[in-house]
């Protein structure tokens, strides 16, 4: 393969849609990219293909139909009653249960992103201090990632029982009012919440301790040369260098907690108390599964695919900005 | 080295406080897994005790006993490490492909290949599990590894993550290395790879934990229990035991175990190597 | 302007792609209705899913045939100790006719539902399956060898079966399509430690509900914070009430489903239902959790499934009861659980597979599983039996559950039955919370499973 690479000469350049390519550079770039584009199209492109089809028909797995419906699937969930003014389309919203759980994955979504990048941000900075036991603490705050699902959320749901879970025990104990943890509507997403923080927040932190450790020593001594206090260190000279550590942690963030599933199908397989915990990925599950409508799955699949598109782009753009703000 | 040692005389009794604070939240995130610890020595009596009781009022092992009679765990634990391994470095090696295709080398349509990508990761498992599942069972994969690990090989995060890190590898080492005669392929084996050794472990590491997880896909596409892998076992337990938690504590202990002593062991090189990837000059 | 261009980009590339590569899942589904929209080669296209082929012309086992070499594969939903019966009886079966059984266990209801709806769409489906709704895998695609099969008359004697446990085996009130195995009804299961401490007398049990609420309030008066009542299956429990009061759920007209659980018997069903939740006696919406705060002495009453005799005999902290159900005007139960289904159309296969059906549901295996599991027997005869006698005299809760055969019924299977369990779920959640009256929820719940099923029209 070197061989192949080395042979053609040096100043061999091609013109491709107007522009110029080093012709060892388009080949190899290609060659190289194969395997993802192979397993892209295996893994991603044919399914999603099966996927955007899927969604004009009826298909129910169980049943074995499938006919052309068009795009009824579509209006199901996205048609709203008839309302007339703010209030009542308020209320519409929430009434369609798709819009609801776009809503409460919204709400989710939101919380989960600044409370567990700023908490990760946090402890980075904080082990990123001279502290003892240093690989200790950085174990811990890992160590959840590590616990698979089915065990960690069992541990949890154990700890949520409102009868004999430790964690009423210590509320008791503390003489501060008991909860119903999951079994409350108005308390059921953030028992889930906090629980996908513990789980979750060690891995931003690997990440972000690794880009703090990059910071080079010499833009750190020379802002405390100029007497910058830690605060002013931070946002004005470790913040700003994060930048793209940040803005990758944003984007796998909100990819996943707009798909998050599995720690809500486990807590609340039925939605939750009222259904305060049936965000989108579990709509489409009870669609798909429970209803036999992998249609209207599909569809709603593909909305949500949209959502998430349209959100990254954003995020990109307004990261783009800023990166340009701060040169 | 010199910037730290700055740190550490300014702000000795600083990092204390943060020390102190550090430590609370550590006991809070070990919290779930000293009561992890501590149930699975229980007895279905002390589980169901009220008010909860913490410690076991006699420390049995009959738990982890009761793991081996009720699932193959040996052979869950195999198959888990063995398509993990798989896959990982599959995904790696193809990720550290087209992240140097992406970064360091100009081709027409990169701008597209990466959107691609990106929304790959948009779509949720559970409706493309379907489509998957008939077409790898229609290639006569089900009950095979292969069948467990190729239609996992997704690569987008891993590519974004080395993308990133290969991007702040100096221009000049390249064009360096251009200059001593080096076409594409030397300059990825013998600079780009050798300097972002620490973003490859991480990047593997993180990988790694993710297939070590996963869950949905292998579900579906194992009918036979030798093929099954760990988290399938956990469910399949969580079942079949039903209410005795205890017994899941113990499978739990003894499911993460490995990992993290693995982690605790690799974890210093690991935060280490990245600092030392050579992005300081 | 350049992200507009990239997002034209990825969707003219995926549309592109689309094009040229055919899509996987249109070739495996039956397509008599109407084409799917891009059209793969129909050459490449394998038989569709559900023979149409062999319906109606059923093999007729005869004895002679000899089923020795046979390979069947078998996926089960059933686990713990029923799962080891089941194998157990399952490889005894094996040696004695010389069959070869793969057996597997496929995960729970959900799982195996998945996994076998999934693997029917491109025929990789197993020979037999033991799971929840399997009607739906067999009558829903037009298979009614079982019908055919049992007509026969041989080795599966339907007159000793309960005609109840009969109905749980039907797909829209056609023909049989599958043999009851592993069934089970919920049973009132209570704390008797806690039940005497409090000085409430159980000898004579209540019978209604009326009693059983009365009991209830007297009990609360003494234990004080406690709740005292629960169920594990909400939607199951409702099921069984609205029968008693003389509410059939769903009427079936030529095969036309129409929900009617909001006529004025369901209403009264789900008043006294809210009643509970008011009278401070039930929780409201920890259904989810009301097996571990029974099993930790928290809770007096907790109606669950039958299974659970076997499972929390002498593991639970305090001594365990049960009693017969309570009732509103007549004494009714739904089933539950599972039924065994063939799922192969092969005739040699279905030969093997009738066989292996017949045994593990003569009298005396079903006897022996059901005694073993808490699940129920399914033959009448099995009453008779000295084993079962000796049982009920050694543990009074088989005793409750095999009283209950008496009254056991089942509805109908059809396509929507899921939809119809989790929008009744989904009702009683939000009548618990004071969201709307009975007759309000009711007539909405009925109203968006009516929806759902006029969209199969």
């Amino acid at each position: 393969m070197q061989n192949e690479v080395e042979k053609p000469k040096k100043k061999g350049t091609v013109r491709l849609f107007r522009k110029e390519y080093r012709t060892n550079e388009v080949l190899v770039g290609i060659l190289f990219i194969l395997p993802t584009v192979a397993f892209l199209i295996f893994t991603f492109i044919m399914p999603v293909i099966d996927v955007i089809e899927l969604s004009f028909t009826n298909f129910s797995m169980s049943a074995g139909t499938m006919k052309n419906i068009g795009l009824e699937n579509y209006r199901y969930l996205l048609e709203l009653k008839e309302f007339s003014n703010l209030a009542e389309f308020w209320d519409a919203l929430q009434e369609n249960d798709f819009w609801a759980s776009m809503g409460r994955t919204a709400l989710y979504s939101l919380l989960k992103l600044t409370l567990d990048t700023g908490l990760a941000l946090f402890f980075a900075v904080m082990l990123d201090k001279n502290v003892p036991l240093k690989r200790f603490l950085r174990s811990t705050f890992f160590a959840p990632v590590v616990v698979p699902m089915v065990a960690s959320s069992l541990i949890w749901m154990w700890f949520y029982d409102p009868n004999v879970g430790p964690l009423n025990q210590i509320l008791a104990f503390l003489g501060l009012p008991q909860s119903k943890w999951l079994y409350h509507e108005s308390t059921a997403l953030l028992s889930i919440l906090l629980f996908s923080l513990w789980k979750g927040v060690g891995y931003n932190i690997i990440l972000f301790l690794s880009g703090l450790q990059n910071i080079s020593d010499s833009y750190v001594e020379a802002a405390k040369l100029d007497g910058a206090s830690e605060w002013q260190l931070f946002w004005k000279i470790k913040f700003p260098l994060l930048r793209p550590i940040t803005s990758f942690v944003i984007m796998m963030g909100i990819i996943n907690s707009f798909k998050v599933f599995a720690e809500f199908n486990v807590m609340t397989p039925d939605g939750g108390p009222l259904g305060s915990t049936k965000l989108i990925v579990s709509y489409i599950y009870e669609q798909a599964f429970t209803r036999g409508r992998m249609g209207r799955a599909s569809a709603a699949s593909l909305l949500l695919f949209m959502v998430i598109f349209v959100l990254t782009q954003i995020q990109s753009m307004v990261n783009a900005k800023k990166t340009i703000d701060v040169e | 080295m010199k910037g730290k040692k700055i740190k550490n005389t300014t702000n000795l009794d600083r990092h204390y406080v943060a020390f102190a604070f550090l430590m609370i939240c550590a006991v809070i995130m070990l919290f779930p897994f000293v009561w992890m610890i501590l149930s699975s020595f229980k007895t279905t009596m002390d589980v169901y005790q009220y008010p909860p009781r913490w410690i076991p009022s006699v420390w049995n092992g009959d738990n982890y006993a009761k793991v081996f009679e009720m699932i193959p765990f040996l052979r869950y634990y195999w198959n888990s490490i063995l398509t993990t391994v798989v896959m990982t470095a599959l995904q790696i090696g193809i990720s550290i492909l087209a992240a140097y295709s992406l970064v360091h080398l100009r081709w027409p349509g990169q701008a597209v290949m990466a959107a691609i990508m990106r929304s790959s990761m948009f779509v949720p498992m559970v409706v493309t599990m379907i489509p998957m599942y008939l077409l790898v069972s229609s290639l006569g994969l089900v009950d095979t590894y292969a069948g467990i690990i190729l239609p996992q090989i997704t690569t987008a995060f891993t590519t974004f993550l080395l993308m990133s890190y290969f991007a702040s590898i100096p221009q000049d080492m390249i064009d360096a290395a251009k200059l001593d005669g080096c076409g594409p392929f030397r300059i990825m084996t013998r600079v780009v790879i050798p300097n972002t050794k620490g973003a490859i472990a991480t990047a593997s590491m993180f990988s790694f934990l993710g297939n070590w997880k996963s869950y949905t896909w292998p579900l579906i596409i194992t009918n036979d229990k030798m093929y099954r892998t760990l988290p399938i076992g956990l469910r399949y337990l969580q079942q079949e035991s039903s209410m005795e938690y205890q017994v899941m504590m113990a499978a739990a202990v003894m499911t993460i175990l490995p990992v993290l002593i693995v982690f605790v062991f690799f974890e210093k090189q690991l935060v280490r190597s990245i600092t030392l990837t050579g992005m300081k000059s | 302007m350049k992200n507009m261009k990239k997002i034209l980009c990825v969707i003219l590339s995926l549309a592109m792609l689309a094009g040229t590569l055919s899509a996987c899942v249109s070739q495996y589904v039956s397509k008599e209705t109407t084409p799917a929209p891009t059209q793969a080669p129909p050459a490449t296209q394998p038989p569709a899913t559900g023979g149409d082929a062999t319906q109606g012309e059923t093999p007729a086992p005869t004895e002679e045939v000899s089923i020795a070499g046979t390979t069947l594969d078998v996926w089960y939903a059933v686990s713990g100790t029923s799962g080891e019966l089941f194998t157990a009886q399952s490889e005894k079966f094996a040696k004695e006719f010389d069959v070869k059984l793969n057996l597997s266990y496929t995960g729970g209801s959900g799982d195996t539902a998945t996994k076998v709806a999934a693997a029917q769409l491109n025929d990789t489906a197993p020979d037999v399956a033991l799971m929840y709704a399997g009607p739906l895998y067999t009558g829903g695609k037009d298979n009614y060898d079982i019908d055919a099969l049992i007509k026969t008359g041989s080795g599966f004697d339907i007159n000793d079966v309960f005609e109840g446990m009969m109905d749980y085996c039907v797909y829209m009130g056609q023909g049989y399509c599958a043999v009851p195995y592993g069934i089970s009804t919920q049973v009132l299961y209570y704390n008797k430690d806690l039940l005497k401490n409090a000085g409430v007398d159980m000898t004579n049990p209540p019978k209604t509900w009326d009693e059983f609420k009365t009991l209830l309030k007297d009990l609360k008066g003494k234990v004080g914070g406690n709740m005292v009542f629960d169920t594990s299956d909400q939607a199951w429990l409702f099921k069984s009430m609205l029968m008693q009061n003389g509410c059939e759920i769903i009427d079936n007209k030529d095969g036309e489903i129409t929900p009617i659980f909001n006529n004025a018997q369901a209403v009264a069903v789900a008043d006294f239902w809210h009643s509970l939740v008011t009278d401070g006696l039930m929780a409201a919406g920890e259904h989810g959790n009301a097996e571990s705060t029974f099993l930790s002495g928290n809770l007096a009453f907790i109606a669950a499934s039958s299974n659970r005799i076997s499972r929390w005999n002498g593991t639970t902290t305090f001594e365990l009861g049960a009693i017969e159900m309570p009732y509103f005007t007549q004494p009714s139960l739904a089933l539950g659980g599972n039924v065994l289904v063939i799922l192969t159309r092969d005739e040699a296969k279905v030969r093997a597979a009738w066989k292996y059906l017949c045994y593990l549901t003569n009298v005396e295996n079903n006897t022996a599983f059901a005694l073993g599991t808490g699940y129920l027997p399914i033959h009448k005869s099995a009453l008779e039996m000295d084993s079962v006698k000796k049982a009920i005299e050694e543990n009074e809760m088989y005793g409750v559950a095999f009283k209950q055969l008496d009254y056991t019924w089942a509805y109908t299977h059809f396509e929507q039955m899921g939809t119809m369990d989790t929008e009744i779920r989904s009702m009683l959640n939000k009548l618990e919370k004071n969201r709307g009256t009975s007759e309000e929820l009711l007539t909405s719940a009925v109203n968006a499973l009516q929806k759902e099923i006029d969209a199969d029209k």
